[in-house]
């Protein structure tokens, strides 16, 4: 019984194609990324010499660096699928289909969509393995077979993500299971604590402290250990602080919005600054290290390599990896980004319609929600690249002075990475209007 | 000058095969409150939403009647009809479909920013007609914080607030209890017809259309009659 009503569920309803392709295509997305992160990643373990080893553990900090951004594509692409069957789930429950009944349903649902998306990621990262393995590390091309994975690496992350979509339905779902009427009310925004600040004002000061003293250390395992925890402490201060800033500043633009389309985008914001931060968060962690290994390189750079051609090759292939992993991680909150606003314009349909009737211009709607976007996200990276900043300052300061061209190039590649998830808003634009116009 | 504000002749709007409006012809003076009424699928909705300018019919004209003379809502662009709707229509929908992050008073103030109002004026004029609507107090709550019946009032002030000379109600009281709906009816009256503003409603509700000073029955796309409430 369940797999005909699953079915039944499965046909196009009033939301049109869009409820199912739009998670195929996130699902797609999400794979094609991790499958290439983990191929470009996986060449630099057949590297067995000395060097190999310096290779591996960069890939491993790029990789979580990466991983965070694509988690939450992959959250966001699950929750997506979710929601687009929530109202038929909860017309199912009011009919009287049981929990189990309604649960079952949303994990077939949730599942197929993802292993269908996954599986057209896969073909996607087959299709670009060959551009890949032009990329090149160590003075030559990675090549397309280094980059490939094996067969069954491609048949395996299909179905755990499969698996995965399943699982965040469920536990989408439960407010359907719990409540036949699956209503979500709006009430108070909710409100952080400025206790949050003061930790992060000391949290970094403490960083810059342990930093500043880094060339009086020891031995190579207490800098390591001095670098480790100027890096996570500051991550972890910018989780922490992140989404209390980005409410903090939002609450005066909401004060100070003189237009609809700044009003709404400071609102939008003010509903739920966690929600925006899990948005753009990633970028966080990106911006971060682009500033914190971006001025470490320029610096060692500008010192000079001594005519060492093994360094300046590792230099080459350190900035190589910054770039990728900064564009990469953008790349995937630019996805994420549209995947969350489709979903949302798809949810307000009904709200975006009424608008229109109302006689306000499609395009301020757009740019109320383009605003509420990329104003955390200008927040999330520049504040990052400033903490960074900060707790590098010493090693900042000589970049400024040897090397200030590579401060504009990290500069530039943070804009650049801004500029594509701004491409990614508008590429559903065409969603909104559809929405509003009817 | 002619009395009726709204002068329809001749609509029809078909959807895929379906005739939702078949060669209707409909007049509404100045001040007057006019309920539709029909089953589901007659066609009331779209013969609002055509008086409205939100949907451009099939064939047929509408003229609507303001200070500067005639204006051929068929004519318009999308663009035209889109500012006509803000600046001389008001909307109520049965939802009220209100911006959920926003405050009452943001809410309202908005179809004043829209059209180019300053945000503190806005604020102020919205404030005093939510204030003329019972809600007092609650300006600066956000809509999920007040009852279904605070929130339609706060949507009949959106739609009032710019001054429009017609208001257009989509089922206002069709999510409310009957003690809720008919407070928000005498609202509805008292801030439109009451203050010399046209009303055009569409409703299932005969106690609601009873309110309204004339009655149009509509069915499969044609209006079948017109009464004057008892």
């Amino acid at each position: 019984m369940i797999a005909r009503v699953a079915w039944l569920l499965a046909r196009p309803g009033s939301a049109g194609a869009a409820a199912s392709v739009l998670p195929v295509t996130a699902f797609g997305i999400v794979t094609a990324l991790l499958l290439t992160v983990i191929g470009g990643a996986q060449t630099f373990w057949t590297w067995t010499d000395d060097d190999g080893i310096l290779y591996q553990a960069l890939a491993v900090i790029a990789l979580v660096l990466l991983v965070v951004p694509l988690v939450s594509l992959g959250g966001a692409a699950a929750r997506l699928s979710a929601r687009r069957r929530d109202d038929r789930l909860a017309t199912l429950r009011l009919l009287g289909g049981t929990p189990a009944t309604v649960s079952a349903l949303a994990v077939i649902e949730s599942a197929v969509l993802a292993l269908v998306g996954a599986v057209a990621g896969v073909a996607v990262y087959l299709a670009i393995v060959p551009l890949l393995g032009l990329i090149e590390f160590r003075g030559e091309p990675l090549g397309a077979s280094g980059v490939l994975l094996p067969w069954w690496a491609l048949v395996a992350v299909p179905f755990a993500i499969a698996a995965l979509a399943a699982l965040s339905a469920v536990l989408g779902l439960r407010q359907v299971v719990i409540s036949p009427l699956g209503v979500r009310t709006r009430q108070e925004a909710p409100r952080m604590h400025w206790v949050r600040a003061v930790v992060a004002v000391v949290v970094v000061a403490l960083a810059f402290g342990v930093m500043s003293v880094l060339q009086v250390a020891g031995s190579v395992i207490v800098i390591l250990a001095m670098l480790a925890f100027g890096f996570g402490a500051s991550l972890a201060v910018l989780n922490l602080v992140g989404p209390w800033v980005i409410r903090l500043v939002a609450k005066g633009q909401a004060k100070r919005a003189k237009t609809p389309g700044r009003l709404l985008a400071a609102r939008t914001v003010l509903e739920s600054p966690k929600g925006a931060w899990r948005q753009v968060g990633g970028v966080a962690m990106t911006s971060f290290m682009a500033v914190f290994a971006g001025t470490g390189v320029a610096v060692l750079d500008a010192l000079g390599t001594g005519g060492d051609a093994d360094s300046e090759v590792l230099m080459a292939d350190i900035r190589t990896g910054i770039l990728i992993t900064v564009i990469g991680s953008f790349l995937m909150v630019a996805c994420s980004v549209g995947v969350n606003q489709a979903a949302g314009i798809l949810d307000r349909g009904e709200l975006y319609r009424s608008l229109d009737m109302l006689g306000m211009p499609v395009g301020t709607m757009d740019a109320a929600r383009r605003r509420s976007v990329m104003s955390p996200l200008r927040i999330t990276a520049i504040g990052s690249a400033v903490t960074a900043a900060v707790v590098m300052l010493p090693l900042t300061g000589i970049t400024l002075i040897v090397a200030p061209a590579s401060l504009l190039v990290i500069a530039g590649v943070l804009a650049t990475g801004i500029g594509i998830v701004w491409l990614g808003l508008l590429s559903t634009r065409p969603v909104l209007v559809r929405a509003a116009t009817g | 000058m002619s009395s009726f504000v709204i002068e329809a002749a001749g609509l029809s709007k078909t959807f895929g095969s379906t005739h939702a409006l078949a060669g209707v012809d409909l007049s509404v003076r100045t001040g007057e409150s006019v309920a539709i009424m029909g089953a589901s699928g007659s066609g009331k909705t779209t013969l609002l939403h055509c008086l409205a300018g939100i949907t451009r019919p099939d064939a047929g004209t509408i003229g609507f009647h303001s200070g500067a003379g005639r204006v051929e809502v068929t004519a318009l662009s999308e663009r035209e009809r889109s500012r006509l709707r803000r600046e001389a229509f008001g909307f109520v929908f049965q939802q009220g479909l209100l911006i959920p992050e926003l405050t009452a008073v943001e809410n309202v103030a908005l179809a004043l920013m829209l059209n180019g109002m300053p945000r503190a004026r806005a604020e102020e004029y919205g404030r005093g007609w939510l204030a003329a609507l019972g809600l007092a107090g609650m300006e600066d709550r956000r809509i999920g914080q007040l009852s279904g019946g605070q929130a339609q009032r706060v949507a009949i002030a959106r739609a009032q607030v710019t001054g429009a000379s017609v208001i257009f109600a989509d089922e206002p009281t069709g999510a409310l209890d009957s003690t809720t709906s008919s407070e928000v009816m005498r609202a509805l009256l008292d801030s439109t017809t009451g203050q010399g503003r046209t009303l055009v409603l569409v409703t299932h509700d005969a106690e609601v259309a009873a309110r309204c000073s004339r009655i149009v029955d509509v069915r499969d796309g044609r209006i079948v009659g017109e009464r004057v409430p008892a």
